[in-house]
């Protein structure tokens, strides 16, 4: 489904500020895999996922998508085929436009923006019943500029305009790290269901060690810009947060230690 | 009498600066871009219909080449707007700056258009007035009052179309794009398209009105360009100071009620005796002070929210 090969990445090359981001990252998701990953700061999780999205080119590899080489695909063009939510609830609605507009213009992913109307009106009852399920009373209030409403609220909704064109692959950037605990798991729980009704494929960031062990089937660490430990199968369900932990912690402080050294 | 007069040409003027306060408003609020293009562009307008509409001396035509003056007007202003689109998305040129150059640029594009002559007149030709005029007497309230319904009719079919185009699929992606970059991208919209896009129309917008207003006063003046922008900024901020701004069609309606207000208070306070010259200063004041009333009712709304939060 999604495989990368060999990726490196660079910023700043042959400058004083130098950072090697990802150093040979290799990854196979099958479709229908959920694979969260875990690693310190500055391990290259971020980037990982930037890398596939295409906001940053890669140095070289190869990333493919559903056997097409995406590797050189501008972003917007890659958007039709991936849903993304970054950290940051604010990024991924449009403040000043309506929710209907908000979700008519996700509706549209994938197809050319003509003339037509924006928000028809033979898609409310669709926008109603979408929105119902998130338990949050937006269905009553299609006309309310997005901007008004609460960080937990705009990120259930750009969840939903993620996945209202079903995508062949969802990008979960720490989605839940800025929001509050209860609106958190709720946010959690949506992300689950519909990942699951639908079988999507994704690939989601997360700094919650437990979160990463009982969300999805596949849990990789990072550190350094490679991947370093992969957890699946029964490996995985004997995992406990604290054994994941100290690994997490020992990763960490090689990177540290290796840095120290230079 | 007198001030009859002076009251429908702040109108008149009013209404053709409404065409203009349109087009900033596509680039300031709807891309969240300050274009400095709209300074040469709505020259560019006014060059394009000139010349045009003198096309009538060696073919006829009565008012044909008039009002095709006015579509080739924007389709010009439309090029210049894609000029600066592209420099600013494709040579990454930040966008005032992709501004200033396009409009520096055009400084001599249009002495070019007007065969480089700095004026071109139009006098004694058919313009887009003439069959009205024809209707009425000529005296100049009258005259006015022949003029005011042919300008107001454009003013009707630009927002019109306007409103129309920010409700379709594209003028929405291109309101998402000014509202909001990374989204527009992760909806596999082409933000940099857009951008141009809403450039392009922005700036056709503002050349048709620099195209009515050399109809209106049968000349072009290849100076005439400076400060346009400052009074296409200050119609909006005007507006939406007095006439709120929340929602698209609102905002618009305050964009063109914004302009008129500016025209008659600038007829006012030259009536009242303050020279010419002062014109432009004057202008650029009107931007400040409307922006500090715009942050003094803010600041002012926040307190009575906190204080009456304090009651509780």
């Amino acid at each position: 489904m999604l495989t990368l090969e060999n990726i490196y990445l660079t910023f700043n090359p042959n400058t004083a500020n130098e950072k090697v981001a990802l150093n040979g990252v290799s990854l196979q998701l099958e479709k229908g895999d959920f694979v969260t990953v875990i690693g310190s700061n500055g391990a290259g999780k971020s980037t990982m996922l930037n890398a596939v999205a295409g906001t940053y080119m890669t140095d070289s590899g190869k990333i493919s998508l559903d056997g097409e080489d995406i590797t050189n695909m501008p972003n917007h063009k890659r958007a039709k085929h991936m849903g993304r939510l970054f950290q940051d609830p604010l990024k991924g609605t449009a403040p000043n436009m309506t929710i209907e507009e908000n979700l008519a213009l996700s509706y549209g992913r994938g197809t050319r923006r003509g003339f037509g109307i924006g928000v028809r009106k033979s898609d409310e009852k669709f926008y109603k019943e979408t929105l119902s399920r998130l338990g949050l009373g937006l269905e009553d209030r299609l006309k309310t500029k997005v901007g008004l409403l609460s960080g937990g609220q705009r990120q259930a909704l750009t969840l939903l305009m993620a996945t209202i064109v079903t995508p062949k692959l969802l990008l979960l950037d720490e989605h839940t790290a800025a929001l509050d605990p209860v609106t958190a798991k709720k946010v959690m729980d949506l992300t689950n269901s519909i990942v699951a009704e639908n079988n999507i494929t994704t690939l989601m960031v997360t700094h919650n060690i437990s979160d990463a062990l009982n969300t999805g089937n596949k849990t990789i660490l990072m550190s350094g810009g490679k991947i370093v430990l992969v957890l699946e199968g029964e490996e995985r369900k004997n995992m406990t947060v604290e054994k994941l932990m100290k690994l997490y912690s020992d990763t960490a402080n090689d990177a540290f230690s290796d840095k120290m050294i230079l | 009498m007198q001030y009859l007069t002076l009251g429908l040409g702040s109108i008149e003027q009013g209404l053709i600066y409404a065409i203009l306060a349109l087009g900033v408003f596509v680039s300031l609020r709807v891309l969240d871009i300050p274009d400095l293009t709209v300074d040469g562009s709505f020259v560019t307008g006014a060059a394009v219909s000139v010349m045009f509409t003198q096309l009538q001396e060696p073919l006829g035509g009565g008012i044909l080449f008039p009002v095709l003056s006015l579509i080739m007007a924007f389709l010009a202003g439309a090029i210049t707007g894609i000029i600066t689109g592209l420099l600013h998305t494709r040579l990454k040129v930040p966008a005032l700056l992709a501004g200033i150059l396009t409009m520096t640029g055009l400084y001599s594009i249009n002495l070019i258009i007007m065969g480089d002559k700095p004026t071109v007149s139009i006098n004694g030709m058919n313009n887009i007035f003439t069959p009205f005029m024809d209707m009425v007497g000529s005296d100049a309230v009258s005259r006015k009052l022949a003029i005011i319904p042919v300008i107001l009719v454009v003013l009707l079919i630009t927002t019109l179309a306007l409103v129309w185009f920010l409700r379709t699929q594209k003028g929405m992606a291109l309101r998402a794009t000014g509202d909001n970059e990374e989204m527009v991208k992760a909806s596999s919209i082409n933000a940099d398209n857009m951008k141009v896009l809403g450039l392009a129309v922005a700036n056709g917008i503002v050349a048709l009105s620099g195209a009515v207003l050399a109809q209106d006063q049968n000349f072009a003046d290849a100076k005439s360009g400076v400060g346009t922008v400052v009074v296409g900024i200050a119609s909006i901020i005007i507006g939406e100071t007095i006439f709120g701004k929340r929602s698209i069609i609102n905002n618009i309606v305050s964009a063109i009620l914004g302009a008129i207000v500016y025209r008659i208070f600038i007829s006012i306070v030259l009536q009242l005796g303050l020279p010419a010259s002062y014109f432009k200063l004057l202008s650029a004041l009107i931007v400040v002070i409307a922006i500090c009333v715009q942050v003094t009712g803010e600041k002012i709304a926040r307190k009575k929210v906190r204080r009456a939060n304090k009651k509780c």
